[in-house]
């Protein structure tokens, strides 16, 4: 009769084995290529920062990324041989291109804090521009009322564009009838309309018609046109991607097109189309121009619709931005970065909103 | 015997007889002929189905097994190009005749996929009732339906204690179950199965293969399998596809399964059930 004897001497050995990862050993000599190939090209750089008057930007772009470029394919020529330097080559390019859109990203937000932190304050948020002039103090006023505006506007905007946004999505993807390469064509169009033109063409048919002056609800047609077409393209891609299992399902079970729609595909695409209404808001929450024209300013808060020119956060930005009072310029940026962090809770809620689930 | 009693002692019988007539054969396909475009894809297939009989369709890939049998339902109408030919009869009448509402066909005749398609969107016990909702059948005792169905179904042990939670969360076994759940919550009395079992583990296929002979107690069932020993195990009859290459498919063979698989007439059949081809 022959057992299996388990070797209880080898026991020991095995528990202690080192967790180990051979596949990341790296050669003994890459260590010091990387630190020179590194160093150099940055020693270089900085001297010639210092010594010279060449401007930092085009030392970056002229001297130091091609000199780097030839340091890292050194290196790798010295630890891999020739077929290493292909590698190391597109390995650069790809960190710094990366570098770059981190930096551009962050000095954006960088310059937005530096400067808009001296005018945040509680009453910037709550209180509004009546009875401040540009050189007034930050101690007095604030955006309030164009807080208010914008998102009075946005609102008006959204309850416009969501509803025939998803409505065109829906004729896209689940009734696909006849002139679905039309639709789909003015849709495109659509997201090709510059938003002045947009503005315009409100100010055109609305306001110069005296159907109704400059108000949010101006402001607010002007914004549906350029969010139409985000909602509607990001509504019909997250449609698409709701599996044609379920439509069919649903189909068997008895269910009418329109029931299938509302009941089984719109819930299963729930948190696509969330984004698709915030992926809309984002496009043009910041929008200057349309509300230049169709929505006007003013300094005082509005609440309805119709009632008259309203202020909002870009055209309050563009009227204070360029005056000679540091005060305005500093309530300009404030302003901005109201904006930003209203744009940046606004994602951040869509993502929480976005990942519920069902069931318990 | 006045002629108003002699009048109602005829539609009286006339109703007897054909009440046994439906009940012998509860849908029939009569030459059906099927294409996609310009290509045909089944032609001439002329089957049966008994009332509470199960029916297997056997055959190699791409011979329109589910082509068929999506023709039953008028799932088929739904793929752009398609067109077919020739009738489908549901207790007697064509479900293809002009007033007939696709809808109240698809009540009737409920449908299993090949791959289990719960609604993510919806808990376990929404799902079973999920079929009422989309077709806007009233009935109570929603409870009782959904512990009757999943019972059926060979899931309620299972989820009992979670009916609130996810339809996602359930293993594929479980969720195919669930989905016959589903079907037949909204009581049909044809129940087509695509497949039903190609993508689960053997102890779920078992567990299926058990409903299968449960249901079919109570309603009519047509299977398409790709293994034999499921349809020697459920089914009463069987009718063998077969499509020859760039040729629309056909019935071969057909009738009980005892005599396809034990004494097959023709030669392609033979080599099918013993698995010489296909």
């Amino acid at each position: 009769m022959s057992t299996v004897v388990f070797d209880s001497a080898a026991l020991p050995e095995l528990q202690q084995q080192k967790i180990q990862r051979p596949w990341r050993r790296k050669p003994a000599k890459l260590g010091w290529s990387i630190a020179i190939a590194s160093i150099v090209p940055l020693v270089i750089v900085s001297a010639m920062f210092w010594s010279t008057n060449i401007p930092g930007a085009v030392l970056m772009t002229v001297v130091y990324l091609p000199l780097q470029l030839v340091a890292s394919g050194v290196a790798a020529w010295a630890t891999k041989g020739t077929r290493g330097i292909l590698d190391s080559v597109i390995i650069v390019n790809a960190i710094g291109a990366t570098l770059f859109a981190m930096m551009v990203l962050v000095s954006v937000l960088g310059s937005l804090f530096v400067r808009g932190w001296a005018a945040l304050s509680a009453h910037f948020i709550y209180q509004n521009n009546v009875y401040i002039s540009p050189s007034t103090p930050l101690d007095y006023g604030g955006i309030g009322h164009a807080i208010l505006g914008t998102f009075l506007i946005v609102f008006i905007a959204s309850l416009i564009a969501v509803p025939i946004g998803i409505a065109t999505a829906i004729y896209i993807t689940e009734v696909r009838g006849r002139a679905v390469p039309y639709v789909r064509f003015f849709v495109q169009a659509m997201s090709g309309v510059p938003s002045v033109v947009a503005g315009l063409f409100i100010l055109t048919i609305v306001v110069a018609t005296d159907a109704f002056s400059q108000s949010a609800l101006a402001g607010g047609l002007a914004y549906a046109i350029l969010m139409l077409p985000t909602v509607a393209r990001t509504a019909e891609e997250v449609l698409k991607l709701v599996p044609e299992d379920l439509r069919t399902g649903a189909l068997a079970l008895g269910s009418t097109r329109s029931r299938t729609v509302l009941r089984v595909v719109i819930p299963a695409a729930k948190t696509g189309i969330v984004t698709a209404v915030i992926l809309g808001i984002a496009r043009v929450i910041g929008e200057t121009a349309p509300l230049l024209l169709a929505a006007g300013n003013s300094d005082q808060t509005v609440l309805n619709p119709v009632g008259g020119p309203i202020a909002a956060i870009p055209t309050y930005i563009f009227n204070n931005v360029a005056l000679p009072y540091p005060d305005a310029v500093a309530r300009a940026w404030g302003s901005a970065l109201v904006l930003i962090i209203l744009v940046a809770v606004l994602f951040t809620l869509a993502r929480i909103f976005g990942r519920g689930r069902i069931g318990k | 015997m006045s002629t108003a009693e002699f009048n109602t002692l005829t539609s009286l019988e006339g109703e007897l007889m054909s009440q046994r007539e439906t009940a012998e054969i509860e849908m029939a396909a009569r030459d059906i002929s099927v294409w996609f475009g310009k290509r045909k894809v089944l032609e001439g297939v002329n089957i049966d189905f008994p009332k509470r009989s199960v029916t297997a369709l056997i055959g190699p890939s791409g011979c329109g097994k589910s082509t068929f049998i999506r023709t039953l339902n008028r799932l088929h109408e739904l793929i752009p190009g398609a067109a077919l030919a020739g009738q489908v009869l549901y207790e007697g009448s064509d479900i293809y005749s002009r007033d007939v509402d696709p809808v109240q066909i698809r009540l009737k005749v409920g449908m299993v996929f090949q791959k289990p398609n719960p609604f993510p969107s919806m808990t376990i016990r929404g799902n079973v009732l999920s079929g009422l909702k989309l077709s806007g059948m009233k009935r109570d005792n929603h409870d009782d339906i959904v512990e009757k169905t999943l019972r059926s179904a060979g899931l309620w042990n299972e989820v009992k204690d979670r009916l609130n939670a996810a339809a996602g969360d359930l293993s594929g076994g479980q969720q195919q179950r669930l989905v016959i759940a589903r079907a037949l919550a909204v009581q049909p009395h044809v129940l087509l199965m695509d497949e039903p079992c190609s993508a689960l583990d053997p102890a779920s296929t078992l567990k299926i293969e058990e409903t299968i002979r449960e249901l079919s107690k109570e309603m009519t069932i047509i299977i398409v399998t790709h293994n034999m020993q499921q349809a020697v195990r459920v089914s009463d009859s069987t009718a063998f596809f077969l499509a020859a290459e760039n040729e629309p498919g056909h019935v071969v063979e057909q009738g009980a399964t005892t005599e396809i698989f034990g004494n097959p007439q023709d030669q392609r059949t033979l080599d099918y059930v013993n698995g010489r081809f296909g």
